[in-house]
């Protein structure tokens, strides 16, 4: 009967999760029940599996209910877009790094531009700088709702509900979005030295009525959130990311400020119109799940605020460097330069090397996903594993960045 | 403490182990170092009382035909700069010292330069591919890099 | 003569009881689908049929068209057994349930405890099904919904136990004929209607005490193995269920058929007002279990088991000793205890949540805050 099976051989991330359970099991932590010699199972968590966050695979130890280690295997979204850079002029790459974090995709476009304007000493137009920072905190918004839709999602079916009404409004979003570059995601709208195409007509109307409708909404959201005893009980006090951690894993974004770490690319290293516009950099005390939800409610909040002041302070003007449209072949002085950015999940940039041709000679990515993950074998040890799908929600992956 | 005041600093007490110190407007300072000076140079440049370099941002692993090149990237809470090391890797023995011992945050990005770019970081605790399959051969983002059918063979 | 009219009524009653189960099932999957989708602002299945109310059919012929195998090492006996045993529950509870007046299988004696004791049968199917699968994971996952199940069956027996007391008999036509004249159970004990729902859903592994079933997000859950129409007896049987509960529910404490015009269609001794009373407050109760679903996170097992023990059953107690002291020595006991199940009803809502909000926010001023 036992030679139909065949086990697969188990790959390097499993045997080394299997190492490990033997080295503990040499060291004398071996189980503490008669009969057996260790406690311990892996369990793939595979690259498909219901939690939201894509195509992630974690081979997780457990100890019956806890947590004992956590290797994640990425890779399998990989599209060499690192790769893909020495082929393509610089113009040619930007739908590219559209598609790392996808779901925040200008802000990813905005650090590539950023950084082959810096390197290329082209000047963006006023306009387009506003524009720039307009759409960019839309889509923050959008990301963020995301994000907590589907965190909410992880805990509950109450969640279920939750997705849909944060994506009812990521679509007011979208659609202005739409109206305005012509793609609900892969926006491809920068250029060197401004935007593609300026505000159509009403657009400005447009945004402000989304942004007199928003606030409302994320008060209902919070009221069906954090009212809820249950919702308070699961998130308080659970997956702590401590100071320290920030500070040796490089974590950055709404992760760091949830831990007190005043940290946010916008005030530190301004670009942009930053500068001129008053907001505040939201952070919480304990660094827990409950303080990233709450720091993500409430940076959708500033964002709003942003948008406003942009639309007010909106000047006349071109939207793009140069007559009609952007250069199309560039040749930046050779060198090399690196600009990051605050994407809503952290710090994103690009490092672009340029030896003189129309090609980047080296671009790499700077990803705020791949550095967050590095934390989770320590975040999520010793959590039962219910609490664990809950942390990984609460962190906001995108494997897009991740595995680029 | 502005960026000229740092790198006079850097310049005065690093004399010798960093190389063609600049600095890039507005806020980076890009230094070269030696491959076989890199442990010794992170983990003073961590613990300087000054300019304390806490945070490894990124490491990337760059081909410039002749030589291999690690780059990276730290930052600096107390100065809020950055520093850009640059270690040139001979391509004929393509090995660096890991920082991981410095920086626990390299652990991955190291894993990642070594993936794509075949620098080998000695004494990394767990040096294996991270983005590409585990069989993979060669490393695909050197210049000379041949796809090649045994990487894909459904294709 | 009689023993063939035995015979015949017999059959009718299992006909019907089946009959019950699954169309409840399938109008329960339907439901459950439009009410979440409506609950999430989107519309939910309506192309299949007018309105979509073929979903669950077309649902159902899908399970029966797939493949049904068993896994090598799975034990051939048990793990066919497991799906049909969870079937039992719901089609034996409808022996003493009323439907209308007239419609009642068996009067059993004990009939009350035969309620709660049936609702065990569900408990055995999902152990039979989580040992039969030979995977360590559903054996986990059956071990702690049996768990749960049963921590929650005291505090529905309690609750049992205090309608007892009231009726006086364990008899459930003598629980309805009680309820006569609008003098439901449920307006003279509600806190002890509220026990007892919140215990019935998580006997049905149900709305924010679905960890079993969420578990299969993570970890294998007890059904795991299970794949087409063995897989659809756990399905149908949970849906099942959602109704099965509710008529419990109301027969109990509603006054179960009885409503305005009850008597006035009355064809060979049955009632036929009756039923559509029932059917009514039964699926009132189905929508509220369906919209409780969908409010409240999943409780975490520490959390559910800590509020079984910690205070349902705890307050179930008090309320046995509360009630049989009023039945005892108040002389207008029925006033008396009106006024108690009121006033602890609405203590128990009005105080439970501020007491845990408190208690989660000294927590909170307790937690460190981080630092480097």
């Amino acid at each position: 009967m036992y030679d139909h099976f065949e086990t697969p051989e188990p790959d390097e991330a499993v045997k080394l999760a299997l190492r490990r359970i033997e080295e503990s099991t040499a060291r004398g932590e071996g189980s503490d029940v008669d009969g057996l010699e260790f406690n311990e199972v892996v369990v793939n968590m595979g690259p498909q599996h219901p939690s939201t966050h894509g195509v992630l695979r974690l081979v997780v130890t457990l100890d019956g209910e806890l947590v004992k280690d956590v290797i994640p295997v990425i890779g399998y979204l990989h599209r060499c877009k690192e790769k893909l850079a020495e082929r393509r002029t610089y113009f040619q790459y930007i739908p590219i790094v559209d598609r790392t974090e996808y779901l925040a995709s200008i802000n990813c476009e905005w650090a590539y531009v950023m950084t082959v304007e810096k390197l290329a000493g082209i000047q963006v137009t006023r306009r387009a700088e506003f524009i720039r920072v307009i759409t960019g905190e839309l889509m923050r918004i959008a990301s963020h709702l995301v994000a907590v839709g589907t965190f909410t999602a992880d805990l509950s079916p109450l969640g279920t509900a939750m997705v849909f009404y944060m994506f009812r409004d990521r679509e007011v979003i979208l659609d202005l979005m739409e109206e305005l570059t012509g793609a609900r995601m892969m926006f491809n709208y920068y250029r060197f030295g401004g935007v593609r195409y300026d505000l159509p007509d009403g657009w400005v109307e447009r945004c402000r009525d989304f942004l007199k409708m928003f606030p409302r909404k994320i008060k209902e959201y919070e009221a069906l959130v954090d009212d809820n005893a249950v919702f308070l009980q699961r998130t308080q006090g659970t997956g702590v990311i401590t100071q320290q951690d920030v500070v040796d894993y490089g974590i950055t974004g709404p992760n760091a400020r949830a831990s007190g770490i005043d940290l946010d690319l916008r005030r530190h290293r301004p670009y942009s119109v930053y500068p001129e516009l008053d907001f505040e950099v939201i952070t919480a005390q304990h660094g827990d799940i409950f303080d990233r939800y709450r720091c993500r409610m409430d940076e959708m909040r500033e964002s709003l605020k942003i948008v406003e002041q942009c639309l007010d302070m909106l000047p006349k003007g071109p939207a793009q460097l140069g007559s009609l449209r952007a250069p199309y072949v560039i040749t930046p002085p050779p060198g090399s330069c690196y600009v990051g950015q605050e994407n809503p999940r952290g710090e994103y940039g690009t490092y672009i090397e340029s030896d003189g041709s129309r090609y980047p000679s080296r671009l790499k990515y700077r990803d705020p996903c791949f550095c967050n993950l590095q934390l989770f074998p320590k975040l999520l040890s010793g959590n039962k594993i219910a609490d664990a799908v809950a942390i990984s929600g609460s962190i906001d992956l995108v494997l897009g960045g991740i595995d680029r | 403490m502005d960026i000229d005041a740092i790198a006079a600093l850097l310049l005065e007490r690093f004399a010798g182990e960093l190389t063609d110190v600049r600095i890039q407007e507005p806020d980076t300072i890009v230094a070269g170092c030696a491959r076989e000076r890199l442990e010794d140079v992170a983990a003073r440049l961590k613990a300087d009382s000054e300019v304390g370099y806490e945070t490894l941002n990124w490491i990337a692993g760059v081909d410039h035909r002749t030589s291999f090149e690690a780059v990276y990237h730290v930052y600096s809470w107390k100065t809020n700069t950055w520093i850009e090391l640059h270690v040139k890797v001979p391509k004929a023995d393509p090995e660096v010292a890991t920082v991981t011992g410095v920086w626990p945050a390299a652990d991955w990005h190291e894993r990642e330069a070594w993936d794509m770019v075949g620098i080998r970081f000695t004494g990394h605790p767990d040096l294996r591919r991270i983005l590409l399959k585990d069989d993979f051969v060669g490393h695909p983002l050197r210049k000379d890099y041949v796809d090649l059918a045994e990487n894909h063979p459904h294709v | 003569m009689d023993i063939v009219l035995g015979i015949l009524r017999a059959i009718l009653f299992v006909v019907i009881a089946y009959a019950v189960v699954f169309v409840a099932a399938l109008v329960n999957i339907y439901f459950e689908r439009r009410a979440m989708a409506f609950i999430g602002d989107r519309l939910g299945p309506n192309r299949t049929g007018p309105q979509g109310v073929l979903q669950s059919i077309a649902d159902a012929f899908k399970m029966m068209g797939k493949e049904d195998f068993r896994p090598l090492l799975a034990d051939p006996v048990l793990f066919t057994l497991a799906p049909v045993t969870v079937m039992i529950g719901a089609v034996a509870i409808q022996l003493v349930l009323p439907y209308t007046q007239g419609l009642l299988a068996t009067d059993l004696n004990i009939g009350v405890i035969f309620l709660v004791a049936i609702t065990s049968f569900t408990t055995l199917a999902i152990l039979m099904g989580g040992w039969a699968s030979r995977n360590k994971y559903s054996l986990v996952g059956a071990l702690r919904a049996a768990a749960q199940m049963i921590s929650y069956e005291i505090p529905m027996l309690l609750a049992l136990l205090i309608v007892a007391m009231i009726v006086g008999s364990l008899r459930v036509s003598a629980v309805v004929a009680f309820q006569a004249g609008y003098e439901w159970i449920g307006f003279y004990a509600p806190f002890t209607f509220l026990m007892f729902y919140i215990a019935s859903i998580a006997e049905l592994n149900r709305g924010p005490f679905d960890l079993p079933e969420s578990e299969s997000e993570l970890v294998a859950g007890y059904a795991t193995e299970y794949s087409g129409m063995r897989f659809g007896m756990f399905y149908l049987n949970e849906y099942a269920g959602l109704t099965i509960m509710s008529m419990v529910t109301v027969t109990l404490f509603f006054g179960g058929w009885m409503g305005p015009w009850s008597g006035a269609l009355t064809w060979w001794g049955i009632d036929w007002i009756g039923i559509l009373w029932f059917l009514l407050k039964t699926y009132v109760l189905v929508f509220m279990l369906v919209w409780i679903r969908f409010s409240i996170p999943r409780l975490q097992v520490d959390q559910l088991m800590g509020f079984a023990w910690k205070i349902l059953i705890p307050l179930g107690l008090v309320n046995i000793l509360a009630t049989a002291a009023i039945i005892l020595w108040v002389p207008e006991w029925k006033w008396g205890l009106a006024i108690f199940g009121w006033v602890s009803f609405f203590a128990f809502v009005g105080l439970f949540d501020p007491l845990l909000k408190r208690r989660l926010r000294k927590q909170r001023e307790r937690q460190p805050v981080v630092s480097a």
